[in-house]
């Protein structure tokens, strides 16, 4: 990890340590052992005889598994390795630690080994801001454990640590006093689990069933197993593939809802949860790969999808949740997270998910079960979204204090600008979010043929969807430089700086034929095009800065749905371009593409700029690698099989996708690199 | 300064008789409200949506147990009940998956129930 820590993880459960194995949490920082948003360790320090350890090596074993390799003694120019110490440590209901020391000598040795322990409780969301804590801490110790607790009026958390050898034990870790022979060793198992209840002792609805290690293991041999598998000549790609396969199952999260199924949550570390924007557009790039995430994704927001109206939660009926959280702050309703719906593109995406899941999967009976819940979708973007009355869909949150400014996936302060910088007022109504729209209905309308037998809905919904194609391109195309605006503002004038939302309109297929080349010539030239990837926001503009989050940076996925834009508008080798791009960039990150990385010329670096704070492994960069590789090979199913139209770059080679699970069974795709592209 | 929030609601609940947000939900919960010493039961029983409602101690396939306090303040739309159960307000024994269906029943701030059995409505085709 380039940042010195090691992560591992389970669902929502991960811990996060310095390459020793420890962790020494200050308040605002993201190391512990953190679970359903709560941290339930932040000290966990390990020393021997009173001195701190040294790291040799640390072996990620799987993504819920390490093993650190220490010796005692610290900063020495040689390590004097009288003992070894081997932590290995496993993320399931809490962790699991083995801890074994190796004596080297020819004579025995007395050793005082102690963990030091201790926990803050943090919710997420105060790692993130540094906030107060308003109840009170304890520590005791029961029998042969040490509970650490926190609680708030009904609101209890506790962690409890025990060991499978004798041990000392105080309020502040646990020591054992040992001897081991010549050329012996001794190991113990630490357990730390986690706690959460509720009234009454009750384990409340939040609990997680404890994941065996076993289990977990051959869950992952499994997954990747069913997954296509891919042959290719460039190995790069392969290496990157395999990677994107397994962080796509260390960030797999099942809600207690799901009935043991899982969906991806967004982002390690801190976003372990159901995201609404991020579930389906993760499950729209894996669903050539791994359709069953696409099923879990559409139930279990179905179930969460709002009844009601909430202005605290953004809440309206029909609408699909931005945001599940299970900390503190969300439990007191200090933040609107149980869960949080500011989200305008989550809605659209969700009808655009199911239709696009049963044209792969021919899954009729998925379809007929989430009837109700993708026609309340659609009923949103007309009944409730369109704010201004103009037949867009626009947004304006509803909670002030700790509702979402921007409810698009470019949700920071200034990424909806306009070219000279200026700022828009509220409501606004981005582009993407139009194109969202147009296909969600065209989608609506083919469902509702073919699956609902509601042929009146169907022909509304077409003529709805034409209809806001028309006016979308009369309104939102910037006539003297070609391209669409960002979005309106509240008074119906264009926000006129050129980003790369215009790629996700190609892909939502609103924009009309005769301005599509106008539109790719955008993505792909200097302005947007880094060599790497499209940016954000065009060089030039007003707020353009190359490591700015939204506004110059280049993100993975943002270019995987770019690539998919471009294809569909027959713009293939355009499409290789971009892949290609970000391919390259995944090798200077081992294959894990992080979240998003700097928006600097290709030359003028030489290698992506990691954005200084990017989430990683992040769902949807982990997706980004699928989607292209969809996108180059040319995958379509087109009734009951698969067409496969390959527009591979050069440096590929040969590249061989076996076993595309789908409606048609399984199927095989081939393809040879023949689209020049530019390198340097 | 309303008398009993919590029996207006399952009253309430009891007349709708087919719920259309529940119309996938067939299981049973049982709410226990506990006032001080005294524990009133509620037996809800989903059959695709059919509702019947009853007092008494039936077991159930998810157990919701709340002060009366909280849950009057639950069943008036003062507190989210995912909230509440977050906080420990609420414990919830059983099926999981129960309560996600059954938060939907409760009325939002500023939303009386009759009014989310209403709005309800639309959502059946």
């Amino acid at each position: 990890m380039s940042d010195g820590l090691v992560r591992i993880l389970d669902g929502n459960t991960f811990v996060v340590s310095d390459a020793r194995g420890d962790i020494e949490a200050s308040p605002t920082d993201p190391t512990g052992l953190f679970s359903f948003d709560t941290r339930f360790l932040s000290r966990w320090v390990l020393t021997v005889n009173g001195e701190r350890l040294n790291p040799l090596s640390v072996d990620d074993l799987q993504y819920f598994e390490t093993r650190f390799f220490l010796v005692p003694g610290t900063g020495t120019v040689y390590v004097d390795a009288k003992l070894s110490v081997i932590r290995q440590r496993t993320v399931g209901n809490g962790f699991q630690e083995e801890l074994t020391i190796l004596n080297h000598l020819d004579e025995p040795v007395e050793l005082s080994v102690r963990v030091d322990t201790g926990c803050d409780f943090a919710d997420l969301f105060e790692v993130k801001d540094a906030l107060e804590k308003k109840g009170k801490y304890s520590e005791r110790v029961e029998g042969d454990k040490l509970v650490l607790a926190y609680d708030r009026e009904t609101f209890g958390r506790s962690t409890a640590i025990s060991a499978s050898t004798p041990a000392q034990i105080d309020k502040h870790g646990l020591t054992f006093k040992i001897r081991i022979g010549p050329h012996d060793k001794w190991s113990t198992r630490l357990d730390v689990v986690t706690e959460r209840l509720g009234v009454g002792q009750a384990r409340d609805a939040i609990d997680d069933p404890n994941r065996s290690q076993v289990r977990m293991r051959a869950n992952l041999q499994h997954w990747i197993d069913e997954a296509p598998r891919l042959e290719c000549d460039w190995e790069p790609l392969k290496a990157t593939y395999r990677r994107s396969l397994v962080d796509l199952a260390a960030l797999r999260f099942s809600p207690p809802i799901a009935g043991g199924h899982s969906l991806p949550a967004a982002g390690l570390p801190w976003f372990m949860t159901m995201f609404g924007r991020d579930s389906i557009l993760t499950s729209l790039q894996a669903l050539p790969f791994t359709p069953e995430l696409a099923a879990t994704t559409l139930r279990a927001l179905g179930d969460w999808q709002g009844v009601g109206l909430d202005d605290f939660r953004d809440e309206d009926p029909g609408r699909i949740l931005h945001e599940m959280r299970y900390g503190e702050l969300t439990a007191f309703e200090e933040r609107p997270h149980s869960p949080y719906y500011g989200s305008a593109d989550a809605t659209p995406l969700y009808v655009v998910l199911l239709d696009e899941y049963e044209r792969w999967t021919g899954d009729r009976a998925l379809v007929r079960e989430l009837e109700a819940e993708a026609r309340a979708a659609l009923n949103w973007i007309d009944e409730y979204a369109d704010l201004q009355g103009t037949g867009y869909i626009w947004y304006k949150r509803r909670n002030e204090q700790t509702g979402l400014e921007n409810q698009c996936w470019k949700d920071s302060w200034d990424s909806i600008s306009f070219r000279d910088g200026r700022l828009p007022g509220f409501p606004r109504a981005t582009c993407e979010l139009q194109g969202y729209a147009y296909d969600a209905k065209l989608r609506g309308a083919r469902l509702a043929r073919l699956v609902w037998e509601d042929t009146t809905l169907a022909g509304r919904l077409e003529q709805e969807a034409a209809d806001l194609k028309r006016r979308f391109n009369r309104d939102f195309w910037v006539e003297d430089r070609q391209y669409y605006a960002l979005a309106l503002d509240p008074d119906g004038n264009q926000v006129d700086a050129l980003a790369s939302n215009n790629g996700h309109l190609l892909w939502s297929g609103i924009v009309e034929k005769s301005k599509a080349n106008a539109v790719a010539r955008h993505l792909l030239g200097p302005r947007l095009f880094s060599g790497w990837g499209v940016r954000t926001l065009a060089e030039g503009q007003g707020r353009y800065n190359p490591i700015g989050y939204h506004v110059g940076t280049v993100w993975p996925f943002d270019n995987s749905f770019i690539a998919w834009g471009l294809r569909r508008y027959g713009f293939k080798e355009d499409a290789a371009v971009i892949a290609a791009g970000i391919l390259d960039a995944a090798q200077f990150f081992d294959g894990r593409l992080p979240e998003a990385f700097g928006g600097y010329e290709r030359p003028q670096t030489m290698y992506p700029v990691q954005y200084p704070t990017a989430c990683s492994p992040q769902a949807w960069s982990t997706g980004a690698p699928l989607l292209l590789l969809r996108t180059m090979l040319g995958l379509e199913p087109y009734e009951e099989h698969l067409v496969v139209e390959p527009a591979l770059p050069i440096a590929i080679g040969h590249l061989e996708l076996l076993d595309i699970p789908g409606r048609w069974g399984r199927i095989d795709a081939f393809g040879r690199g023949r689209v020049e592209v530019d390198r340097s | 300064m309303r008398t009993d929030a919590t029996a207006e609601f399952f009253d309430e609940l009891a007349s709708r008789r087919h719920e259309p947000l529940l119309r996938k939900v067939t299981g049973s919960a049982r709410f226990d409200v506990v006032a001080g010493e005294r524990t009133e039961r509620w037996w809800v029983t989903i059959d695709k949506g059919e509702i019947r409602v009853s007092r008494g101690n039936g077991a159930a396939d998810s157990v919701l147990r709340a002060s009366k306090a909280s849950f009057d303040r639950v069943a008036a739309g003062e507190l989210n009940l995912m909230a509440a159960v977050l906080r420990g307000e609420v414990a919830i024994e059983g099926d999981p998956r129960l309560l996600v269906r059954l938060q939907r029943l409760f009325p939002r701030p500023g939303e009386q129930a009759q009014q989310r059995a209403a709005g309800s409505a639309g959502r059946e085709e």
